[in-house]
């Protein structure tokens, strides 16, 4: 598989009352065509973070990001941002509640498309498993999972290469949950969508990603999914391994 | 019901004013015992939690009873009710930081707590506290009194509120997502003092949609969908032998460590009938069709 994303030496700090914190220390790694990465470690080990530098939301210290082999500058074209789309933890708090999910779902793909572009609502709803009708609610009206395969409907809109998903089950109960990874699952084989999928649940992420990293500020260890949870080399991958409940 | 019982539900339904968001809920959960409500969200598990707590205006109780510690509730006038439950049980909730005031120390609203439950001792306050933060691995628990909760993080805001719990000295925890906003090591961690309460005697009613952690620390799970309990059963015994289709497709829905992807079942079927006890313990929510219970 050829690399359509290269991170390479990305650090992020941030400080605070005179006291500095290294959230992304010196992390590189590249994402390849059609694969889903996960990305897991514990609260505040940078998980987070790096998506929002990779996305652009944030500017990093150092580093740089490069998409099929070009240098993505620190402000993002709109043909930037038309290849990589985030989605967030909170399904419900990333739609405005008093929009309608088309209308919010519209000014997203019209942002990135230009307001003659034609938008195939009843399609795109298809495509994430929901009726075109429960897009004419209101985010409120709607339940976590509904809202959260909205906002992946909402992400995939303008066709990108690369998806960003952060926590994006956290908040669904299993069934919901289940529904989330099949649909990125099919995603990923029928448009050959590569995905960064990071989540502090080392289950959901081993059943669905090619690769894992693991972080803590850095990259404590990085792998095929099957070797690093058979064969973890890291202590701390050790941990969190260790600290999976399962039934 | 038994002398061991703390808390009986007798056919049990609540809602909000158009209908019912439960019905006919019915258990016992035994002192030191620990139960964990499982189900979908929406199902009417926090429904069920607010119900047996009764403290908020909704929902209301619309039919059945609640016996907590011997006394019937519904026979109780409203004062006694409320000072019966608030000294007899604790809650705590899925955001552990919105339990507390953010920007007030620990120290004054263990103590504001205590206080209005008529608990509070000056004299033992302090040696309580480094009692229960010591059971918990709480360090320094002078230099958390004096922090506030917007300092620290979820995890620890999860454990403090434990705390405050075991100091209240309350019989039954009811716990709506104990650990559903934490990561897994903090997860893992709270669990293990769930365990450990469990085995100092307190009884515990969890509600959660993590059926990792019902596996973990239950005793019992009870299934819930759309307002009845579907099953209920030894924890192990749910888990390696579901007999109701429902249970079934909702465990298949879970993932495992290493396993294949979940099945992304959708179930939204809605079950009637009997829960009948079909070998000891395990209870099904059965039909009677032609004179015999059937699982639908």
């Amino acid at each position: 598989m050829d690399s359509i994303l290269n991170v390479k030496g990305l650090s992020k700090s941030y400080e605070r009352a005179g006291h500095k914190t290294d959230a992304v220390r010196d992390v590189s790694f590249e994402l390849r065509e059609g694969e889903i990465l996960g990305i897991v470690g514990s609260s505040g080990s940078g998980k987070s973070t790096l998506l929002r530098l990779i996305c652009g939301l944030e500017a990093p210290d150092e580093g740089h990001i490069y998409l099929d082999g070009r240098e993505l500058p620190i402000k993002r074209s709109i043909a930037d941002k038309r290849e990589m789309q985030m989605i967030f933890q909170d399904p419900a708090a990333s739609f405005h509640p008093r929009r309608t999910i088309a209308s919010s779902i519209g000014d997203a793909f019209w942002s990135l498309m230009g307001r003659g572009a034609a938008l195939d609502l009843d399609t795109l709803c298809l495509e994430v498993g929901l009726s075109p009708e429960l897009a004419q609610r209101y985010p409120r009206s709607l339940s976590g999972g509904q809202c959260q395969r909205f906002a992946i409907a909402r992400a995939i809109a303008s066709s990108p290469r690369v998806l960003l998903c952060d926590e994006i089950t956290s908040a669904l109960d299993v069934s919901s949950q289940a529904q989330i990874l099949s649909l990125l699952s099919d995603l990923r084989n029928e448009k050959s969508m590569s995905m960064i999928f990071v989540s502090h649940d080392l289950a959901v992420v081993s059943t669905l990603c090619d690769r894992i990293i693991v972080m803590r500020g850095g990259v404590v260890e990085e792998g095929k999914t099957e070797e690093i949870i058979s064969a973890p080399q890291s202590e701390y991958t050790k941990e969190l391994i260790a600290s999976v409940m399962e039934i | 019901m038994n002398d061991n019982t703390i808390l009986f539900l007798e056919g049990l339904c609540a809602g909000y004013g158009s209908g019912d968001v439960i019905s006919d809920i019915s258990f016992s959960l035994g002192r030191g015992e620990s139960l964990c409500i499982v189900g979908q969200s929406g199902c009417g598990k926090s429904t069920l939690l607010k119900a047996v707590l009764g403290i908020f205006d909704l929902p209301k109780i619309t039919g059945g009873d609640i016996v907590f510690d011997s006394q019937r509730l519904s026979e109780l006038p409203p004062k006694r009710r409320a000072e019966l439950v608030s000294s007899g049980m604790g809650l705590i909730f899925q955001t552990p930081g919105a339990a507390f005031n953010p920007i007030r120390s620990y120290k004054k609203q263990f103590i504001e707590t205590l206080k209005s439950h008529g608990k509070y001792d000056k004299n033992t306050f302090l040696p309580s506290v480094r009692d229960v933060f010591a059971r918990l691995g709480l360090e320094e628990h002078e230099r958390i009194l004096a922090s506030c909760p917007y300092e620290m993080s979820g995890g620890m805001n999860q454990r403090i509120a434990l705390a405050l719990v075991m100091l209240m000295q309350q019989e039954l925890l009811l716990a709506d997502e104990p650990t559903s906003a934490l990561d897994a090591a903090t997860q893992r961690t709270v669990a293990d003092e769930l365990i450990s309460m469990r085995t100092d005697g307190l009884s515990q009613l969890i509600v959660t949609h993590d059926l990792a952690l019902a596996a973990y620390i239950a005793d019992r799970i009870a299934v819930m969908h759309r307002g009845k309990i579907v099953e209920l059963a030894p924890a192990r015994e749910l888990l390696d032998a579901p007999l109701h289709s429902y249970t079934k497709a909702l465990l298949k829905t879970a993932p495992r460590l290493g396993g294949e992807l979940p099945a992304a079942a959708e179930n939204s079927e809605a079950y009637s009938g009997l829960l009948t006890e079909l070998s000891p313990g395990h209870f099904v929510l059965m039909e009677v069709q032609h004179g015999q219970y059937t699982e639908r």
